[in-house]
């Protein structure tokens, strides 16, 4: 498994809704879109990069030729995948501190959802309906979302101070520079490999020279 | 609702792998361990593929019975009845689901449109696996009907049917291209390691530095100098 990959991690997780309830999840979903506390709830957890949810009829999983078995299922079911930085518990734990109530909007009409609080059996709910991604791709593992974010900050800011101060007279120069420093603070920060990059990195690369190439 | 944030775009696909065993393994363990073999990072087929954020790919064996304790009105409801009989107490239990294909999921997030996109996957994916080049058929090759797949438009079209609309996508990131983001990523760390070097400068030398730096990091040249896709190191 490599659910890491550089400062990502990659949460899959899967799990069943009564097939009646699926237009009032979807409803809900729709809804959380129009309001907008619910996704500005989410925006306060800057360490994710995208997630998504995705509902499944229990009769539209894909099937796409007659002899592909047809699925024969009791309950719908909702995916949802999350790319995010940090720890898993920490990022468990901080949609249950920051939106507990709009996480159990989403959840709520998920067969046995214990809810988002208290935070053992939310724990228990995901570990046992996550799955483990095989291979996980990040264009930049060494940056989080927040330095992505920043660094859209710092590029623009960069590109309008060049223009419009670096052919001043040096005091003048100084004080422009001085203000964009000043106006930057948060948006800077070098980004380096941390050693759970290394370590993650380091377990994948093991499994493929321990593979070898005439496997199937 | 959908799979767009803007110019961001969520790909979610699931393609059934063949039911079928070949040399004791099945079709569904041979993709996974092919999945699992694929490099990582910079020499991920991912990043040759333009403008792929985080992508991913795993296989859905099965779903899961929920047999932890767990609020639900339903059973809630259930609950109570069943004081009166045991057959209402069994009732309780929810029903098991078994999936009759297991699916190579992709899922990815990505800056534009989604055809370009999967022609982008078409022509683009490739790695080196212990010295053979890997093209994306080799990931697909033992999903149904893929077989039928023989070009980048028969790609576009499987890939489409087996595709899945989000019903939520939210962007905590930006929507711009991934030169943009990478170019982005290379000023900051390179103007964040100017300024603390350049600290205390007299105010002639700061501004020569800084006109050297601009030529240096050329800020509007997206192609170079950047980070690379799936670059991890420095």
């Amino acid at each position: 498994m490599s659910n890491i990959a550089g400062k990502a991690y990659a949460m899959n997780v899967i799990t069943p809704m009564r097939w009646y309830k699926v237009w009032l999840n979807r409803l809900i979903f729709w809804a959380a879109q129009k309001v907008p506390n619910v996704l500005n709830g989410l925006l306060t957890l800057s360490l994710i990069h995208y997630a998504r949810w995705v509902i499944i009829p229990r009769d539209k999983f894909p099937r796409l030729d007659p002899s592909q078995p047809k699925e024969d299922l009791e309950y719908s079911y909702m995916m949802f995948f999350s790319n995010f930085n940090g720890s898993w518990a920490q990022y468990v734990d901080s949609f249950t501190f920051a939106i507990p109530s709009g996480l159990d909007l989403f959840w709520k009409m998920n067969v046995r959802y214990p809810k988002s609080v208290p935070l053992t059996p939310f724990h228990d709910y995901i570990q046992h309906n996550q799955i483990d991604t095989s291979h996980y791709y990040n264009a930049y593992p060494m940056a989080a979302s927040n330095d992505v974010k920043s660094a859209k900050t710092v590029k623009k800011a960069l590109i309008d101070f060049n223009a419009a101060s670096s052919n001043k007279t040096p005091e003048e120069f100084l004080e422009d520079y001085n203000k964009l420093l000043n106006q930057l603070q948060h948006d800077f920060g070098e980004m380096r490999p941390t050693p759970i990059v290394s370590l993650a990195a380091q377990a994948v690369k093991e499994r493929y020279m321990e593979s070898h190439a005439g496997t199937r | 609702m959908g799979n767009k944030s803007g110019n961001a775009t969520a790909l979610t696909v699931l393609s059934p792998i063949v039911n079928g065993i070949v040399d004791g393994q099945s079709f569904a363990d041979i993709t996974r361990e092919r999945c699992l073999r694929i490099p990582i990072h910079e020499k991920s087929p991912l990043a040759k593929v333009p403008n792929t954020y985080l992508a991913r790919l795993f296989i859905l064996d099965n779903v899961f019975y929920e047999s932890l304790p767990g609020s639900d009105s339903v059973f809630n409801f259930s609950e109570i009845t069943s004081i009166l009989s045991d057959s209402a107490r069994k009732k309780a239990l929810p029903r098991k689901d078994q999936l009759k294909s297991k699916y190579l999921v992709f899922s990815s997030n990505f800056h534009g449109d989604l055809d370009e996109y999967l022609t982008g996957m078409w022509e683009k994916w490739s790695f080196d696996d212990h010295g053979q080049q890997r093209d994306v058929r080799y990931i697909w090759e033992h999903c149904v009907s893929f077989e039928g797949v023989k070009d980048c438009a028969g790609f576009i079209s499987y890939i489409k049917r087996c595709q899945l609309e989000a019903t939520l996508f939210f962007n905590g990131s930006t929507d711009d291209s991934l030169q943009e983001q990478l170019k982005a990523l290379y000023l900051k760390q390179e103007f964040s390691k100017f300024a603390a070097e350049h600290q205390g400068k007299s105010a002639a030398d700061l501004q020569r530095a800084f006109k050297t730096f601009i030529e240096r990091v050329q800020p509007e040249n997206l192609s170079q100098p950047s980070w690379n896709p799936g670059q991890s190191t420095l």
